[in-house]
C-alpha cells in the first residue's frame, strides 16, 4: 500500500448512540471507559452531562445523544474518551467523553464528502458493511449542541 | 539528618495541601477555602441583625447585615447555583468580601492536596461559580471562588439600594424623634 492510500484509508472508531452509529477518527480516541460513576454539580453549560474520573484526570461527560438522535438514551453506559480541540486554531486539547453503549468496534475506510444539507458536524461519511455512517466533528457537534433547544441549560445537579 | 529529612518533607506536604471546609446546598456538596470563610453563623443568631432589601436586579440577595463596621450582603446559595429552594441554617461570612453565603449544612473540614482545573468544555456561569474540582472520596467537588458570588455591577447596586434603606431609616428615627 503506497503512503498516499494509507492516508486516504483511515483508522475509524465506530460507536453507537441511540440507534445509530457514527464514526470518530481513531487517532483522536484516547480509550473507551467501562461504567463509572458520572459526577455532577450545578453548572449552566448545555450538553455537559457532568464529569468522569479516569487515570486521575477529570473528564467532561457530554451527552450528545440529544443532538444526534433527537431524544435522551438511558442504555449508554459506557464513555468513549476523544480529544476535543479547544480555541480558534486548535491550540489546546481536552480529553471529552461520550457516553456510548460500550459496541464501539475499529474500521478502516475511506472518508466520503458529507451528504447534502447534513449537519456541519457531519466530517464525512464511511461506507461500512453496506451502511452509511457519518463521522463526526466532535469540536462542531458539541457547539451545535450549545444552540440545539433539547439540550436546556440544566443548573441543577442531576441524581 | 534522617530526623531533619522527614521534617522538611512533612512541611512541604503542609504547604502543598489545602484546608477547605465542605458545606451541602441541597443534596449538592461544595467546598471553599478555609481561609476565605472568616465566621460560621447560625441563621437565627443573624436574624435580629439582618436587614431585609429586595432588588429586582439581583434577586439572590434579600438580606444585608453589618459586621465590624461592614455591610455584608446575603446571597442565597440556592438562587446563584440555580438549584431547588431549602432552608438554610447556616451563614458562611466571608474574609475580604462583603458576600455572605446560606447554606444548609457544613458537611466537615478536609484537606486537599490538588485542586483539579475546570475543563474548559465548561464555558457556562460555572467559569465564575468555581476555581476549580476537587476529588475526595470519589467524589468530584467543586471548589467554590469566593468573589463569585456577586459582580462587582451587583455590588454597586446593592451599595446603592443599602444607602436608600440607611437613608430611610434615618429618616424615620428623626420623624420618631
Amino acid at each position: 500500500m503506497s503512503g498516499a492510500d494509507k492516508q486516504a484509508r483511515k483508522s475509524w472508531v465506530l460507536l453507537h448512540v441511540g440507534n445509530r452509529r457514527f464514526a470518530l477518527p481513531a487517532e483522536s480516541v484516547v480509550e473507551l471507559a467501562p461504567p463509572v460513576r458520572l459526577h455532577n454539580f450545578p453548572h449552566t453549560s448545555r450538553l455537559l452531562a457532568g464529569v468522569i474520573v479516569r487515570r486521575g484526570r477529570i473528564v467532561p461527560v457530554y451527552d450528545v445523544a440529544p443532538v444526534l438522535c433527537g431524544r435522551e438514551s438511558s442504555v449508554h453506559r459506557f464513555y468513549l474518551i476523544a480529544e476535543r480541540a479547544f480555541g480558534l486554531s486548535g491550540e489546546t486539547n481536552e480529553p471529552s467523553a461520550i457516553p456510548v453503549n460500550g459496541e464501539c468496534e475499529l474500521a478502516t475506510g475511506e472518508m466520503q464528502p458529507p451528504q447534502q444539507n447534513a449537519p456541519s458536524y457531519f466530517a464525512g461519511t464511511l461506507a461500512i458493511e453496506n451502511e452509511n455512517i457519518d463521522v463526526l466533528d466532535l469540536q462542531k457537534l458539541v457547539s451545535a449542541g450549545s444552540n440545539h433547544p433539547d439540550a436546556a441549560i440544566q443548573a441543577e445537579a442531576r441524581p | 539528618m534522617k530526623i531533619a529529612a522527614q521534617d522538611s518533607s512533612k512541611a512541604r506536604r503542609a504547604r502543598s495541601s489545602e484546608a477547605v471546609i465542605l458545606f451541602c446546598i441541597g443534596t449538592q456538596t461544595f467546598a471553599i477555602a478555609a481561609d476565605a470563610v472568616q465566621e460560621i453563623r447560625s441563621t437565627d443568631s443573624l436574624a435580629a441583625a439582618a436587614i431585609e432589601m429586595e432588588l429586582a436586579e439581583v434577586p439572590k440577595v434579600r438580606h444585608l447585615v453589618e459586621r465590624s463596621h461592614r455591610t455584608y450582603y446575603v446571597v442565597s446559595g440556592c438562587a446563584h447555583f440555580g438549584l431547588r429552594v431549602t432552608r438554610p441554617t447556616l451563614v458562611l461570612i466571608l474574609r475580604q468580601i462583603r458576600t455572605a453565603v446560606l447554606v444548609d449544612s457544613i458537611e466537615r473540614m478536609a484537606d486537599v492536596s490538588q485542586v483539579h482545573a475546570l475543563p474548559q468544555a465548561f464555558q457556562g456561569e460555572e467559569r465564575h461559580w468555581y476555581r476549580g474540582l476537587i476529588y475526595l472520596e470519589d467524589r468530584v467537588i467543586p471548589v467554590i471562588k469566593p468573589d463569585g458570588f456577586l459582580t462587582r455591577e451587583e455590588f454597586a447596586r446593592l451599595d446603592r439600594a443599602s444607602k436608600a434603606i440607611e437613608a430611610r431609616h434615618e429618616m424615620e428615627g428623626a420623624m420618631r424623634a
